[in-house]
């Protein structure tokens, strides 16, 4: 599931400037990777990929910070 | 190449304001530093060419807007030396360059360099929205500074290309049709759904057609950006990123702000998606963003706190759904106030210090009536809100106020997130002392009325004080009879502050009464003739009243009373002995003048206290305000127990004028109005505006009134515009506010058609020593326009209720702004407007106002509940759909003249109605339904070799169009039998017409007739509010089995093209992609099956046994002429002139040759407000039979209301209730069923006076609840009148197939709610609305359900669960 995620955000979501070099523990969001769009977009790809649905309650940085932490939360579901 | 979404509704936008730069964006770069002048405009010159969206402009085609990219544009861009301007110079060039207008056609920009300094320079840049947007300034920019930076180092190639704008509109056209955008579609479109009324900023309504726009600037300061930052860092407010945390904030903060400054609760602000979602176009210059709607529910409780957590869960949604393409305009439309968070980042220029500007162009979108732009230029961290405010709501007052408002806001959020946003003042204290600036004991009274009354009698003895019938008292007389009494009543024990109670009629015994009690400084307590005995009683025992003075008739209703009955009438002669000297008994002002009893929440009734100093305060500010003098005359006629009455009372007693008094009748309603207006002795009445209202369609221009005083209720504009032109504009009108609490009027306004434009009119500004406050929920002042609670406060208020401390305690509380005086919660909903006039807009509560009568719905229901088998019940007061719009308020659609109050008619800015707006859409499709002369040859023609002897059968009505059709057939070569019905209303000269036509053409005729014409008249006034229908079933019935009998083939209708669309033709049917014209002759003849089998007056009293059977349809076959013929009224008319030699009737004084039509025009516009022909005619004009003039022309002509009445009479019309039946309180009860209405009414009748009672009571098996589980009293107000009619209680619909049904049912019924038991046909569902509901849920569901089901599954529940069979039985297959 990492690699899945990986992939997908070096292909489809990062920003020019950013280093594609970073891994399953990188904040996604506080290091620049993901701005709140993107994040979404990830939220849709994750959605649809893990098939799972993500409530707007579930939005939050506890649950996407890392790549980690998106395999836990869709673990958890 | 096709516009975006967002690209087409600005180009809408600029399209319908074509003269107004209200999308420019401006910016102007301030660059510290050497610029190279060639090296910059040439940079530029690579930018152009570098970049599609620059050399994009905008053409149209077959009325849709295209966009192309100009392979080269050779643009010379302009520089200046500015070096000699001031700065302020530089600004106004600035300022006027950036409201160029752009021509779309053209390139869309405008840049231009100019020099300020040796070392300082301004580049100029104004864009077009339509192609570019915040995020595509900085990438504009930032190419720029490259070029730049490039040419200066010699290096011309481009490095880095810049991707095209072109392949963002590719993949929004991808987006829309991918799977994932029909979840985004269907969640905003059911987002928006909930809407109901849109945003009102400060109360106002804007015009959404002001395009000016001013821009304030908050700046935020060092110390709140500091507390920002740190709030922003807390865990619990943290989202995302920064941007989107503080996005977040700024949310919370207008939603807060747009909540308090609307006193609505659901709120919405439409912001942009940026939507770069990928890579490429985050590098991507031109117009991404799109708009979409956040909504949140705010009650004044919630804190911050829990508001900022429902934005978050709302951001995350909108972003979740914000996909490119999926903005609609209905989307666009469900907002007016818009957030923009802008965080664009422009870096310095290769080295140079730069600060960027956006200059605001002055104008914006005129449905933004409030744009907040949160921007933080250049990444400084200095966040400055702008705010663009609409001048149609924002005029230089409330602009004054908006930042001071805005920032307390922000500042209580800073302050402390857990308060609620409710609780803290938004005006400052200057502002608060503003709004409360009169002392409120300014001019205060030393006397008191009877004092004031005993010097009238001194002064004018002689004059006549008061005239009852045949009977006239002099001041002297009354005051002498007034003594007499007193000193009796002194004699039977009655001492000051006793209360007396007057249960008496309207005569010259009630006002010696009140004075005779006054007189002693004793309490008088006016009970009205008509209340049951049962509450007199209550009134008696409550007040502890020592005696009630009465009268012979009504002595029987104290039956059970322990009160002391004193009969005045029988004591005329007796108190004659008594001494007529005054009795000079102190007065006092502090103590009681008189108790008021009204409806009271616990099922009985409460007294209200008004001391004497409450009564001078108003009598005496009414004697100066209304100019009251000797010579006035008022009528005393209203019911003594009403507190208005107080004014016809008092007034003219305390000014020497002269009281009139028109008795009750002692049983039914109290007509004694009319009687006012009849006997024409008076120049001043007060009475509520439903009294009012039966002055409406009267010729009073020769009346001696010439003040009216309304109070009571709401006073409509409509109704104070007819009763101006009733008494052709010569009578003053004043509207008085006031409870019974503040003695009878404390705010008061005088009608003024001119100013007053809103639907009601406002009831002004507060009177004398009297002050109104506007209060929120937390009693907190609310800015000027909100709408508010409004308190009371001043001499005029009541001294509480009797014997109910607590409750006084509750209304009645100290008022925070004066010190030691009182302040009362009216429970009204009131707003101040822009002329400083207080406006009434309704209750926060129970109570409701019918006819004047306040009354507490929860007196009725505890009573009510009272009876035995009543488990719960809930009483509301239902309005009736019908729309009011004054007759001069009345617009007519420009194109077609439907005229605005035709039920949901709905005007586009251009004033075309949406029937004409709807039609063009299908047009086309519905001219396959016509067809040629010829075609009706042949079908008339081909059974020509059977035996009968007539080809066809023509409806002759004698009218033009018939005449026509009939020379026409007999034209053709064929044997027709003219058939006319005899309905005993076809004007001589029409029938004149007929028979000379008959003869003249040679054919042979018949009259048809019935012995029940009249009834089915009557029966097709009730059930259509019209005689047309019932009229043409009988024509259709009669002809019919003329044709049937001599084998007729064909009966030829003259029915207009108009007409089909009034009763055959529907949208729906035309919805079709391959239209098939014989399957709408198939359904059309399905509807001809179901219509006369419809139960009605022609079907009870006529032979109808041949529509039993479907033969019949086969055997004779209609055929409407005018589907074959498209002949101009013009051709026509020359036709008949020459050739058959008809002439228009003249002696029925209208265009018509039928006598009583003009009943059903003057029934159907009394109770539907419009005429029955203005919808068939806007279709004749849509279609192009008749031109709009000659159709209002039509519409419009007079009606002869003496001959209406006369003909409703013969024919036996009972015309509906004399008051305007808007609004009725109705009951609905669960418990036992089989306990009768009939009883209930009569168990409530011994408790509740005529006036409290409900017009319909209905048994419900389960009462309808909110979701926090109180009685859904939204859900039994929107029931309708028809539905309260029907047996069936109200249930709710099941599941999803039971709503899709209602929602269905409800659109083409014009319905708000509908019960799943209710009947399709006695919901007022006939054919048309068949064809209508079959169609549309035939699409919905892609089925092919046959028309007659609708009547053999009648209800929502059969008919749903019959759908459920098929799709399951769908599919199993």
């Amino acid at each position: 599931m990492n690699e899945i995620i990986l992939a997908y955000i070096k292909e489809e979501l990062l920003n020019n400037e950013i280093e594609d070099d970073f891994d399953e523990n990188e904040d996604l969001l506080g290091s620049g990777i993901l701005d709140s769009l993107g994040m979404v977009q990830l939220i849709a790809f994750v959605e649809k990929e893990f098939k799972v649905e993500v409530g707007p309650e579930d939005m939050v940085i506890e649950n996407f910070m890392t790549v980690n932490h998106i395999v836990n939360y869709v673990e958890g579901k | 190449m096709h516009l975006t979404q967002s690209q087409f509704s600005l180009w809408m936008g600029q399209k319908l304001n074509p003269d107004v730069p209200l999308y420019n964006m401006a910016h102007v770069f301030t660059i510290f530093g050497i610029v190279e002048v060639e090296n910059f405009k040439n940079a530029f010159q690579h930018l152009i060419e570098n970049s599609d969206a620059l050399r994009t402009v905008f053409y149209e085609k077959d009325d849709q807007p295209y966009q192309h990219v100009l392979n080269t544009v050779d643009y010379n861009m302009e520089n200046f030396d500015f070096s000699d301007y001031t700065e302020l110079q530089i600004h106004d060039w600035v300022k006027e360059r950036s409201q160029k207008n752009f021509d779309l056609s053209q390139v869309l920009f405008d840049s231009v360099l100019l020099k300020v300094a040796d070392t300082k320079f301004k580049w100029f840049l104004n864009i077009h929205h339509l192609i570019t947007d915040a995020t595509s300034s900085t990438i504009l920019y930032e190419f720029m500074c490259s070029f730049y930076n490039n040419l200066k180092a010699d290096q011309h190639e481009i490095l880095e290309p810049i991707p095209t704008f072109e392949s963002y509109v590719t993949f929004e056209s991808n987006n829309l049709i991918s799977e994932k955008s029909d979840t985004a579609r269907s969640f905003w479109k059911e987002k928006v759904d909930v809407l109901k009324s849109p945003i009102s900023l400060y109360g106002k309504k804007g015009d959404y057609k002001t395009t000016k726009s001013n821009r304030v600037i908050i700046n935020l300061d060092k110390n709140r950006l500091d507390k920002l930052n740190t709030v922003a860092q807390q865990p619990n407010i943290r989202s995302w990123t920064k941007d989107l945390t503080l996005f977040n904030i700024f949310c919370t903060i207008l939603f807060v702000y747009v909540k308090r400054v609307s006193a609505q609760n659901k709120i919405v602000i439409g912001t942009p998606s940026h939507n770069r979602l990928t890579k490429k176009f985050k590098k991507t210059p031109g117009l991404f963003v799109e708009f979409f709607p956040l909504i949140a529910d705010i009650e004044s409780e919630d804190t911050f706190e829990e508001v900022l957590a429902s934005i978050k869960i709302e951001t995350n949604n909108f972003l979740k759904h914000a996909q490119p393409g999926m903005s609609t305009p209905e989307l666009n439309k469900s907002y007016n106030v818009v957030l923009n968070y802008i965080n664009a980042n422009f870096s310095d220029f290769n080295g140079s210090p730069m600060i960027s500007e956006w200059i605001h162009p002055e104008h914006c979108d005129p449905n933004h009536y409030m744009r907040c732009h949160i921007y933080d230029m250049d990444q400084s961290g200095n966040i400055s809100v702008l705010l663009d405010l609409n001048e149609s709501i924002f005029n230089d007052d409330l602009k004054a106020n908006v930042s001071h408002h805005f920032l307390t806001v922000f500042d209580a959020f800073l302050e402390n997130i857990k308060q609620p946003i409710g609780k803290f003042s938004l005006l400052n204290q200057q502002q608060i002392t503003s709004y409360i600036n009169d002392d409120l004991e300014s001019k205060n009274n030393t006397i008191t009325i009877l004092q004031s009354i005993e010097n009238i009698v001194e002064q004018y003895p002689n004059a006549v004080a008061l005239q009852f019938k045949d009977e006239t008292l002099t001041y002297k007389g009354l005051n002498k009879r007034a003594n007499q009494l007193a000193n009796y009543l002194k004699n039977q024990g009655v001492v000051s502050e006793d209360k007396i109670a007057l249960y008496n009629y309207r005569n010259s015994d009630y006002i010696i009464s009140v004075l005779a009690v006054m007189k002693l400084g004793a309490v008088f307590i006016p009970i009205a003739s008509d209340q049951p005995s049962e509450r007199v009683g209550f009134i008696l025992s409550n007040s502890n009243s020592k005696l009630v003075l009465t009268n012979s008739d009504l002595k029987k209703n104290l039956i059970d009373t322990k009160v002391q009955i004193l009969d005045v009438s029988l004591i005329r002669e007796t108190i004659q002995n008594e001494s007529s000297d005054n009795l000079n008994i102190k007065q006092d002002l502090d103590k009681l003048a008189y108790v008021l009893y009204t409806s009271g929440s616990t099922g009985n009734p409460k007294g209200v206290l008004i001391s004497n100093k409450a009564l001078s305060n108003y009598i005496f500010w009414g004697k100066e305000y209304y100019d009251i003098s000797s010579k006035s005359s008022f009528a005393l006629f209203t019911s003594v127990g009403f507190d208005l009455t107080i004014t016809s009372t008092f007034l003219p007693l305390v000014s020497g004028g002269r009281v009139v008094i028109y008795k009750e009748s002692n049983s039914g309603p109290d007509t004694a109005v009319l009687d006012v207006i009849k006997d024409n002795l008076v120049d001043t009445i007060k009475l509520t505006p439903s009294h009012l209202s039966l002055f409406k369609d009267r010729d009073l221009t020769n009346s001696s009134i010439e003040k009216i005083i309304v109070g009571g209720e709401d006073f409509k504009v409509s109704l104070g515009k007819s009763i101006k032109l009733a008494f052709g504009n010569r009578v003053r009108i004043f509207n008085e506010y006031g409870p019974t609490e503040a003695t009878v009027g404390c705010i008061v306004s005088e009608f003024n058609p001119e100013k007053h434009k809103e639907s009601s009119v406002p009831i002004g500004k507060p009177i004398s020593n009297m002050h109104a406050y506007i209060l929120d929920d937390y009693k907190n002042l609310v800015p000027k326009g909100v709408i508010g609670a409004l308190y009371l406060s001043g001499n005029s208020l009541a001294d509480g209720y009797l014997g109910l401390d607590q409750l006084s305690e509750e209304k009645f509380t100290e008022n925070p702004f004066v010190r030691g005086q009182k302040l009362y919660d009216t429970g009204d909903l009131a707003r101040i407007n822009e002329h400083n006039e207080y406006e009434y807009l309704g209750r926060v509560d129970e109570q409701v106002k019918l006819r004047g009568y306040r009354i507490e719905l929860t007196d009725i229901e505890s009573n009510l509940n009272d009876i035995k088998g009543v488990e719960n019940c809930a009483v509301v007061l239902a309005k009736s759909s019908r729309v009011n719009i004054a007759e001069s308020d009345v617009i007519n659609c420009t194109e077609c003249g439907l005229p605005s109050n035709y039920p949901n008619a709905d005007f586009d800015t251009d004033g075309v109605c949406h029937l004409c707006n709807a039609f063009k859409g299908y047009k086309e499709k519905a001219n396959k339904y016509f067809k040629t002369e010829a075609e009706l040859q042949t079908i008339l023609t081909s059974n020509k070799t059977n035996n009968s002897t007539y080809d066809c059968l023509s409806l002759l009505s004698g009218g033009k169009d018939s005449t026509y059709i009939l020379a026409q057939l007999v034209g053709m070569g064929l044997k027709v039998l003219a058939f006319t019905l005899d309905n005993g209303y076809i004007s001589e000269q029409a029938k004149g017409n007929i028979d000379r036509i008959v003869e003249k053409l040679g054919v042979d005729h018949v009259y048809g007739t019935t012995n029940h014409m009249d009834e089915i008249f009557v029966d097709s006034l009730k059930r259509h509010q019209n005689v047309c229908n019932g009229c043409f079933k009988t024509i259709y019935t009669l002809s019919t089995k003329i044709a049937m009998e001599k084998e007729i083939p064909f009966i030829v209708t003259g029915l207009s093209r108009g007409q089909f669309f009034e009763t055959r033709l529907t949208e729906e049917l035309f919805w079709d992609e391959n239209l098939d014209v014989t399957k709408i002759d198939d359904t059309i003849l399905e509807v001809r099956k179901l219509y006369h089998r419809e139960e009605d007056a022609v079907k009870n009293l006529l032979e109808v046994s041949m529509f039993e059977d479907d033969e019949v349809f086969e055997k004779v076959q209609f055929v409407d002429f005018y589907r074959y013929s498209d002949v101009s009224l013009e051709d026509m008319l020359i036709y008949l002139d020459e050739k058959v030699g008809w002439l228009r009737p003249t002696d029925t004084g209208r265009s018509t040759n039928c006598l009583i039509n003009q009943v059903g025009i003057y029934v159907h516009k009394k109770e539907k407000g419009y005429s029955n022909y203005s919808f068939p005619y806007s279709w004749d004009v849509r279609l192009g039979h008749k031109t709009r003039d000659e159709s209002l022309e039509e519409i419009n002509e007079y009606i002869d209301e003496v001959e209406v009445k006369r003909i409703m009479e013969e024919i036996g019309y009972e015309e509906s209730d004399v008051f305007e039946t808007d609004e009725k309180l109705v009951a609905y009860y669960t418990g036992d069923a089989s306990i009768s209405v009939k009883e209930i009414k009569k168990q409530l009748a011994k408790k509740l006076p005529a006036y409290m009672m409900p017009a319909n009571f209905k048994f419900l098996d389960e009462m309808p609840l909110t979701k926090n589980g109180k009685v859904d009293k939204k859900t039994l107000r929107d029931l309708n009148t028809e539905q309260l009619e029907l047996e069936t209680s109200y249930v709710a619909p099941r599941n999803e197939i039971d709503e899709l049904v209602e929602g269905v049912w409800k659109d083409v019924l014009r319905l708000n709610k509908i019960g799943i038991h209710d009947n399709f046909i006695a919901l007022g569902g006939h054919s048309l609305a068949a064809i209508r509901v079959t169609s549309r849920i035939n699409e919905e569901l892609g089925m092919e359900i046959p028309l007659k089901q609708i009547f053999n599954l009648p209800t929502i529940e059969e008919y749903s669960n019959y759908l459920e069979n098929i799709m399951i039985e769908l599919l199993d297959d």
